[in-house]
C-alpha cells in the first residue's frame, strides 16, 4: 500500500458536517444538530464536526423539500462546498416532499437539482439512521478523495 | 557557522517547526477527548486534529471572487512562520537555550502579535462580511489584551534584571537563570499581580471560550477563517496550534520554570507542564463558561488584567 492511499484513509476520519436547511420543518435539523450530539450517540466518536461556514464542509446534510424560495440559495450554497464532498439527504421531504409534497411551493423530490448520495428515510429519522447515514457518506466519500 | 547552523535546527526541528508542530496538535487532541469527557461524551480519538489536518490537504482550495487573492492565499503562510520563529525562541529549562541572538522576550512579543494581524489581515482580503466583523473584534481585542501582556513583560524583566544587579534584562535565558537559582516567580508574591494578569492575557491570545469572540463560530461562523478552505485553512490551524505551545511555554518560562538538572528529566517535567496547563487552563475553562460579547471582553481588559499588570509593575519597581 502506498503513502497516498494510506492518507486517505486517515483523511477519511476527519469528515466535516455541515447543514442545509432546504424548507425543512425543522423535525430534522433538531434530530441532526442536537439529538445526533449528546453523548448517547455523540458523532464526535467519529472525527466527525458541525461547522459554520460550507467551506470547511466534506458531508453535507440536507433537509427540507426544497421550497421555491430557497431553491436558489441552496444551489449556491451547495456550489460553495470544495470537493470532494458528500450529499446526505435526512428525512422524507427531500425524496418525495414528505407531508408537503402536494405543495405548489415545493419542489421535491431535491435530486432533481443536487446529486444525493445517501437517503435517510424517516419523519424525522432516528438519530442511530443518521449516524448511519453518516457512516454510510463517509464509504463514499473515502472512495472520491 | 555552527551557530546559525544551531539557530536553524532550532527553528526547524526543535523545538520549534516540527517538535512544537506535533506537540501542539497532540496537546489540541487530548483538549478535545478531554472536553468530550467533561461533557460526558466518548469524544474524538487523540489523533484527531493530525487527521484534520491530513483531510484538508485533500480539499479543494477556493478563493472568493472578491477576495484579493496573494494576500488572502499568503496570509496563513506568515503566521505560520512567525509562530514556528517564535517557537524556537522560548527556552525550555535545561534542555533547550536559544541562542542570544534570538532568545529576547522583545522579539518575541512582536511575533507573538503576527498572528492576530493575520486573522486580522485575512478576515479583510477575504472580503466576506463577517471576514469584516472578525477583523473589527480581533482589532479590539488585541487593543485590550496587548497593554497588559507588555507591562507583564517589563514587571519580569525588572525583577530579573534587578536580581541580577542590573537595571532590567529581557533575555529569556536569564530570566529562566534567576528563577532557577532564586526560585520560581510562581512562589514569589511580589509577581502575583503579574501572574494574574497573565492568567487573562492568554485564554485571549490563543482565541478560546471566553475571549475567542473573533472568530466566534455561533456568531460569525469562525469570522477571518469563514472563507477559507483545504490547505489553506490547515495553515490556520497549524497556526494555532503552535500558537498554543507558544503561549504556553511562554507561561512557563514567566513563571514556573522549575526543573531538575538532568535534561532527559526536564524535558518530561516540561511536558507534563505544558499537558496540565493546556486541561486545567484551557479544557477545563473553556468546557465550564460561555462566551463573552466583545464589548463585555474589551471593557474587562481595560479594568482588570491592565490593572493587575499596571500594579505588578508598580509593586516589582518598589520592592
Ligand atoms: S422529514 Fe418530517 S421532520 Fe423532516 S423536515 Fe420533513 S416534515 Fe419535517
Amino acid at each position: 500500500m502506498g503513502l497516498i492511499p494510506n492518507f486517505k484513509t486517515l483523511a477519511t476520519r476527519s469528515p466535516w458536517l455541515y447543514r442545509i436547511n432546504a424548507g425543512s420543518c425543522n423535525g430534522c435539523d433538531v434530530e441532526m444538530a442536537v439529538t445526533a450530539l449528546i453523548p448517547r450517540y455523540d458523532v464526535e466518536r467519529l472525527g466527525c464536526q458541525y461547522c459554520g461556514s460550507p467551506k470547511h464542509a466534506d458531508i453535507v446534510l440536507i433537509s427540507g423539500p426544497l421550497t421555491v424560495r430557497v431553491k436558489d440559495a441552496v444551489l449556491r450554497l451547495y456550489e460553495e462546498i470544495p470537493d470532494p464532498k458528500v450529499t446526505v439527504a435526512v428525512g422524507v421531504c427531500p425524496i418525495s416532499g414528505g407531508i408537503f409534497r402536494e405543495s405548489y411551493a415545493v419542489l421535491a423530490p431535491i435530486d432533481q437539482y443536487i446529486p444525493i448520495d445517501v437517503n435517510v428515510p424517516g419523519c424525522p429519522p432516528r438519530p442511530q439512521a443518521i449516524i448511519a447515514g453518516v457512516a454510510k457518506a463517509i464509504e463514499i466519500w473515502r472512495e472520491r478523495l | 557557522m555552527s551557530n546559525q547552523l544551531m539557530i536553524l535546527l532550532a527553528v526547524l526541528l526543535f523545538p520549534g517547526g516540527v517538535f512544537a508542530l506535533v506537540l501542539g496538535l497532540a496537546l489540541k487532541g487530548a483538549d478535545r477527548r478531554v472536553a468530550a469527557r467533561l461533557q460526558s461524551r466518548v469524544g474524538p480519538p487523540l489523533l484527531q486534529p493530525f487527521f484534520d489536518i491530513i483531510k484538508l490537504g485533500f480539499k479543494r482550495t477556493l478563493v472568493p471572487e472578491v477576495a484579493s487573492e496573494t494576500v488572502f492565499l499568503y496570509a496563513p503562510l506568515i503566521g505560520v512562520i512567525s509562530m514556528v520563529l517564535a517557537a524556537a525562541l522560548v527556552p525550555i529549562t535545561a534542555v533547550y537555550t536559544p541562542a542570544p541572538a534570538i532568545g529576547n522576550l522583545l522579539v518575541l512579543l512582536y511575533l507573538l502579535m503576527i498572528p492576530g494581524v493575520v486573522l486580522m489581515i485575512a478576515g479583510s482580503a477575504s472580503g466576506s462580511p463577517y471576514g469584516a466583523i472578525g477583523f473589527s473584534r480581533e482589532m479590539a481585542m488585541m487593543i485590550a489584551y496587548e497593554g497588559p501582556l507588555v507591562l507583564i513583560a517589563a514587571a519580569v524583566a525588572i525583577r530579573t534584571g534587578v536580581g541580577m544587579g542590573g537595571t532590567v534584562s529581557f533575555s529569556l535565558s536569564d530570566i529562566i537563570a534567576y528563577q532557577q537559582t532564586h526560585g520560581s516567580f510562581l512562589l514569589d508574591p511580589v509577581m502575583w499581580p503579574a501572574l494574574a494578569a497573565f492568567c487573562f492575557f492568554y485564554p485571549a491570545n490563543i482565541g478560546i471560550v471566553p475571549f475567542d469572540i473573533p472568530e466566534a463560530e455561533t456568531e460569525v461562523l469562525e469570522g477571518p477563517l469563514l472563507e477559507y478552505s483545504g490547505p489553506t485553512l490547515a495553515l490556520f490551524k497549524i497556526m494555532s496550534a503552535l500558537k498554543k505551545v507558544v503561549v504556553l511555554n511562554l507561561g512557563i518560562a514567566l513563571f514556573l520554570p522549575f526543573a531538575p538538572e538532568n535534561w532527559l528529566l526536564a524535558l518530561v517535567v516540561w511536558l507534563v507542564k505544558m499537558l496540565v496547563l493546556m486541561l486545567v487552563g484551557v479544557t477545563a475553562l473553556r468546557v465550564a463558561i460561555g462566551r463573552m460579547r466583545i464589548d463585555q471582553a474589551f471593557i474587562f481588559f481595560l479594568k482588570w488584567p491592565l490593572l493587575l499588570a499596571v500594579a505588578s509593575l508598580a509593586v516589582v519597581v518598589v520592592v
